[in-house]
């Protein structure tokens, strides 16, 4: 197993009483070894011990015999039967073991004469020599000992004296003991084998006592203490060891179950738990013997349920989330993200259930100019007002989607054009119903929907809708039209403009390719002498020898938002066109500039440069009503700072869009143009064109020069002339020309101004 | 009346003896320390009784001009018996010869006390043989004039000697814890005739007898009867008829006496002095009361014992 790896607590627990019973088998053999060489050395000096006490026996046996022999001697009653012996058998046979002479009837005495003769006859059973041995030294004691048919017997021969001084000598004394008997009773040997006791004496062979402890055999006595050591010893080591056996058995029966099953729950539990598997069962939550594991499960017990509670609680703001994630926060209409996912879900499902589909793509109209106007808040809450409007006039399954600023989309299933017409109209009756005057904009907020189809036998072509209903949606945001457009009807020549590779190429290329823009030059007459004041610069693109006109190109570059780099091309080409000197000399010239643009550093600089040719051409900038300026500040300073360099500025397409007042207010307009549909107006003999003529002379009042665009019609001459117009600019009097078919008229030199002079008070003036 | 006379005798005489005997007390151990150089002239002498049977007296020396005591043991025993050798050393230091001897009974060279079951030969003639040898052994060495000191059997033995006839060197008799030989509760007659039955068909086997202080006096018959005829009678009328000064020094705390024996010594008006609380052996304090009374006993002797 490598370290590395984690090891189980049971594992563990096997190891600890694996290392147990080695460490106690050890320590059993290590005492049974020790055990072992203590026995030796016990029996080394059991032998040691008996060897002492068999020597201290038989030196204690030999003096006692030795004592038995001197009491013998110097008793009276000895020397008694030595003088008178008439008495002796009653003397050997009683009186020296009543009188304690003798202790023992292993031991018998016998008394010999002078000459070693035996007093009397020895008893049967005795084996007493009749006679002392010969060569016996008289007057000395000896001691011998003698194999006689297997027993051995000890012999003492002493001398016995009648008198103290040792000088008579009445005879001899001898004890004889039978000496093994006398030896092993004389003394309890505790060491002894005295079963085993022999002496190494042949049959007949007489041995000096002085020699006798060489010819012992011997052997020691088991030491029953050290038998009962070795038993008690070894009945302790295997009782210990079973004890331990068990003992470890149980502990790991009982560590198995009160730590190991409980921590393998417990981890089971924390490992669900890390899955996420939270554990509703309810013998998990049983109390544990373990104090310590208890506390842990019940702590992971509730921190479970709290986990729970929190798994829920983050499963519920994950849905809010998940929700809020697909929310529009301010309109609480789905966003973009929930728009791509559905979107693209849907198209999924329609892989399986083909059916009609309509994309609407709603834009509020003139947004960013309520929002410039009103203030922020205001702009959100209009916005809040639209997606509400819209919500209610959708049908019940379908999503409103926020795309982003005012751009909302929706997709209807199930649906044909005219119901999605249907659907848009209705949008729009809601909205112009909404009280949008309550938050104090008194002008009309609307909307222009974009609506792209697709029947269920295209759905080959689904993912165009997006950018169909995009096409439409700008188509139905020309002025003039009803704010809603189908994609294929009514946007069908913007869609070719759009969509048509030849338009847009060209369009790439002019932009790329300077001199490709080519400018036409309308003539705008001064009044009341009609004399052209100046020109009006309009865009056409040279391609391929063919002249595509704005209306062809002007919503590709709208829709792909390049009306700074067309303007720039623009730009180089009035530079061109007024350096070739092929202007009529004193001609003023005017310039279509989209309100984006002139808010550009770049687009401004150009200006500065091209303010160079105002001494021989005054140059004025058209910017369109319809356009937005929503950086109105730095659009009036770029301005201004146009204006010091001679330009003068004309409010374009006057009464066709929004905030008309605002923009003369806050910007130095020098000019204001009427739109057609105005100086139509003038034509007619009604309120409308009383109403245009008083707003007409009140503006002329107010110092603004007029230029009437459009006027096609002698009747509408003379009226704008009537009314103090300072110029008028029309098919009446004139249509775009290239430059080349400029013609110098005559008196072009003292051509008209075509600026009436700034009075000091910077008011126009005819 | 005869006998009331002497125990008044006694009584007074132990009485009006009892301030004297501190003086004597006294007078005695200063004896002892001026007799220090006398008391250190001892022997031990050797006698053959019999052929191969040697017995041995001790002989402490004295003053010339005093008599010689023979001091005799008891039943059995040695001179080193104690009553007789404190009663001997105090003799000798009262300036005493002062003989003691050990009866051999059958013993060569006799040292130790004889066992009762012993194998016992020797008869009472052999005994007062031996006294006569050693008053024959005194007289030897110069002394003419003897007294004869027993204690217990001792005594009995000694009166033994002065009945069979004593040598004239001997002057007097002193007796103390004088005792007849008692047999216990067997008939004495029956004994007798036992005894003489056996004597007469020479059966010499072993005869075990009450004898004295002996449960089992293992004697031949023969010798048995030589000391057993020795009863009380006997031993009164040896006293009533000794052939010299007799005095007798009883305790009257002896329980080995034979009933009413006291009475009977002094119904035969022998000179007798009971010593109070003394046992048979007289030993401790009344050591110096047998000394004490045996040397007043002997004072006499220096002038005629009265008859």
């Amino acid at each position: 197993m490598k370290w590395s790896e984690s090891i189980s607590i049971r594992q563990i627990a096997l190891a600890f009483v694996t290392g147990l019973l080695v460490l106690v088998s050890l320590i059993g053999g290590f005492a049974a070894y020790q055990t072992r060489a203590v026995t030796r050395s016990l029996e080394q000096h059991s032998r040691e011990a008996a060897q002492s006490e068999l020597a201290a026996g038989v030196e204690r046996l030999l003096a006692q015999t030795e004592d038995f022999a001197n009491n013998l001697a110097h008793w009276d009653e000895t020397r008694q039967q030595l003088v008178t012996p008439e008495y002796y058998t009653y003397w050997r046979d009683q009186r020296v073991y009543e009188s304690g002479m003798l202790n023992s009837h292993f031991a018998r005495a016998a008394l010999y004469t002078r000459d070693g003769t035996l007093l009397a006859p020895r008893p049967a059973k005795t084996r007493l020599p009749s006679k002392l041995p010969a060569g016996l030294p008289l007057r000395q004691t000896i001691s011998w000992l003698s194999n006689e048919a297997g027993t051995i017997a000890l012999y003492h021969a002493f001398p016995v004296y009648g008198d103290e001084r040792r000088q008579t000598l009445l005879g001899h004394g001898m004890i004889r003991i039978d000496f093994m008997p006398a030896l092993v009773r004389q003394a309890k040997f505790h060491f002894t084998d005295t079963s085993n006791l022999k002496l190494a004496l042949e049959p007949g062979e007489t041995l000096a006592a002085s020699q006798l402890f060489s010819r012992l055999n011997f052997g020691a006595r088991p030491d029953p203490d050290q038998l009962r050591f070795q038993t008690i010893l070894s009945r302790t080591l295997l009782a210990l060891f079973v004890l331990l056996l068990s003992a470890s058995l149980l502990g790991f029966v009982a560590y198995n179950r009160l730590l190991v099953r409980p921590l393998g729950r417990l981890t089971q539990d924390i490992d669900a738990m890390q899955h996420g598997h939270f554990s509703h069962n309810p013998s998990r939550s049983q109390p544990m013997r373990i104090s310590e594991l208890e506390n842990i499960r019940r702590s992971l017990h509730d921190y479970q349920l709290q986990l729970r509670e929190l798994h829920g609680s983050l499963e519920h703001q994950n849905r809010e989330f998940h929700s809020q994630a697909r929310q529009d926060a301010l309109t609480g209409s789905h966003n973009r993200r929930a728009y791509e996912e559905d979107w693209e879900n849907f198209r999924q499902q329609l892989k399986t259930a083909p059916q009609g589909v309509a994309f609407l793509l709603f834009d509020c109209d003139r947004f960013k100019t309520i929002n410039d106007t009103y203030g922020h808040a205001k702009g959100d809450r209009v916005l809040t007002i639209v997606a509400d409007a819209l919500v209610m006039a959708l049908r019940a399954n379908d999503r409103l989607y926020r795309l982003g600023g005012d751009e909302f989309a929706t997709f209807l299933s199930h649906t044909t054009p005219a119901q999605a017409k249907q659907i848009a109209q209705r949008c729009q009756s809601l909205l112009e119903a909404s009280a949008f005057s309550d938050l104090g904009i008194s002008e009309p907020v609307g909307i222009s929907i974009g609506i792209a189809f697709c029947a269920a036998d295209q759905l080959v072509h689904i993912d165009e809708l997006p950018k169909q209903a995009d096409i439409a949606m700008y188509t139905a945001k020309q002025p003039g039209r009803s704010r809603i457009a189908l994609y294929g009807e009514d946007t069908e020549r913007a869609a070719q403009a759009l969509v048509a590779s030849r338009e847009t190429s060209a369009l790439f290329q002019a932009l790329a390719t300077p001199g490709m823009v080519e400018l036409h030059y309308q003539p705008i007459h001064g009044l009341p002498g009609r004399k052209v004041a100046y020109y009006e610069a309009l865009a056409r693109i040279r391609y391929n020898g063919e002249l595509i006109m704005p209306g062809a190109f002007l919503p590709v570059v709208s829709s792909r938002r390049l009306e700074t780099e067309f303007d720039l091309a623009v730009l180089h080409q009035v530079d061109a066109d007024l350096s070739s000197q092929r202007m009529p000399p004193g001609s003023g010239v005017s310039i279509n500039l989209s309100a984006q643009s002139i808010s550009r550093p770049e687009i401004v600089s150009l200006l500065l440069e091209l303010s160079r040719h105002g001494t021989r051409h005054p140059l004025m900038l058209e910017i369109t009503e319809t356009s937005l300026i929503t950086q109105m500040i730095e659009v009036r300073t770029y301005l201004d700072l146009l204006h010091t360099v001679n330009y003068r500025i004309a409010m374009d397409d006057f009464g066709t869009g929004y905030s008309p007042l605002r923009y003369l207010v806050d910007l130095p307009v020098d000019v204001v143009k009427f739109d057609i549909s105005l100086v139509n107006k003038l034509g007619q003999d009604n309120r409308a064109g009383q109403v245009v003529a008083d707003f007409a002379r009140m503006m002329k009042d107010a110092g603004y020069a007029l230029v009437a665009e459009g006027v096609e019609t002698e009747t509408v001459l003379q009226k704008v002339e009537s009314l103090g117009f300072a110029h008028v600019q029309g098919y009446l009097l004139g249509r775009p020309v290239p430059l080349s078919q400029l013609t110098v008229q005559p008196g072009a030199a003292g051509m008209g101004a075509p600026y009436p002079p700034l009075g000091e008070d910077g008011s126009v003036f005819a | 009346m005869r006998n009331l006379k002497f125990a008044r005798i006694a009584a007074v005489s132990i009485a009006g003896a009892a301030y004297s005997i501190l003086l004597m007390r006294i007078s005695l151990f200063c004896l002892l320390l001026a007799l220090v150089p006398i008391s250190t002239h001892a022997a031990i002498v050797h006698l053959e009784m019999r052929p191969g049977i040697d017995a041995s007296a001790e002989y402490l020396a004295g003053q010339r001009n005093k008599p010689a005591v023979l001091l005799l043991h008891g039943f059995l025993q040695t001179r080193e018996f104690p009553t007789v050798a404190t009663l001997a050393r105090g003799l000798q230091d009262a300036g005493y010869p002062v003989l003691i001897p050990t009866l051999s009974l059958g013993i060569p060279n006799r040292v130790q006390s004889l066992a009762c079951e012993a194998a016992h030969q020797h008869d009472l003639d052999e005994d007062v043989a031996e006294i006569a040898r050693w008053v024959g052994w005194l007289k030897s060495r110069g002394h003419r004039s003897i007294i004869l000191v027993g204690h217990s059997f001792g005594s009995m033995q000694l009166l033994a000697y002065l009945t069979a006839g004593p040598d004239a060197a001997v002057k007097g008799y002193i007796g103390a814890s004088l005792i007849e030989v008692q047999i216990g509760t067997t008939p004495r007659a029956s004994l007798f005739a036992q005894l003489e039955s056996r004597i007469q068909r020479s059966q010499r086997d072993l005869v075990t007898q009450h004898v004295s202080y002996c449960r089992k006096y293992r004697s031949t018959p023969k010798a048995l009867l030589s000391y057993v005829r020795w009863d009380q009678a006997r031993t009164l009328a040896a006293l009533k008829h000794s052939p010299v000064n007799v005095k007798l020094i009883m305790g009257d705390a002896d329980d080995t006496l034979g009933k009413g024996w006291l009475k009977m010594l002094q119904q035969i008006q022998t000179p007798m002095v009971i010593v109070m609380g003394a046992n048979h052996f007289m030993d401790g304090e009344h050591e110096f009361d047998l000394l004490e009374h045996t040397l007043k006993s002997m004072e006499p002797t220096q002038r005629p014992l009265p008859r």
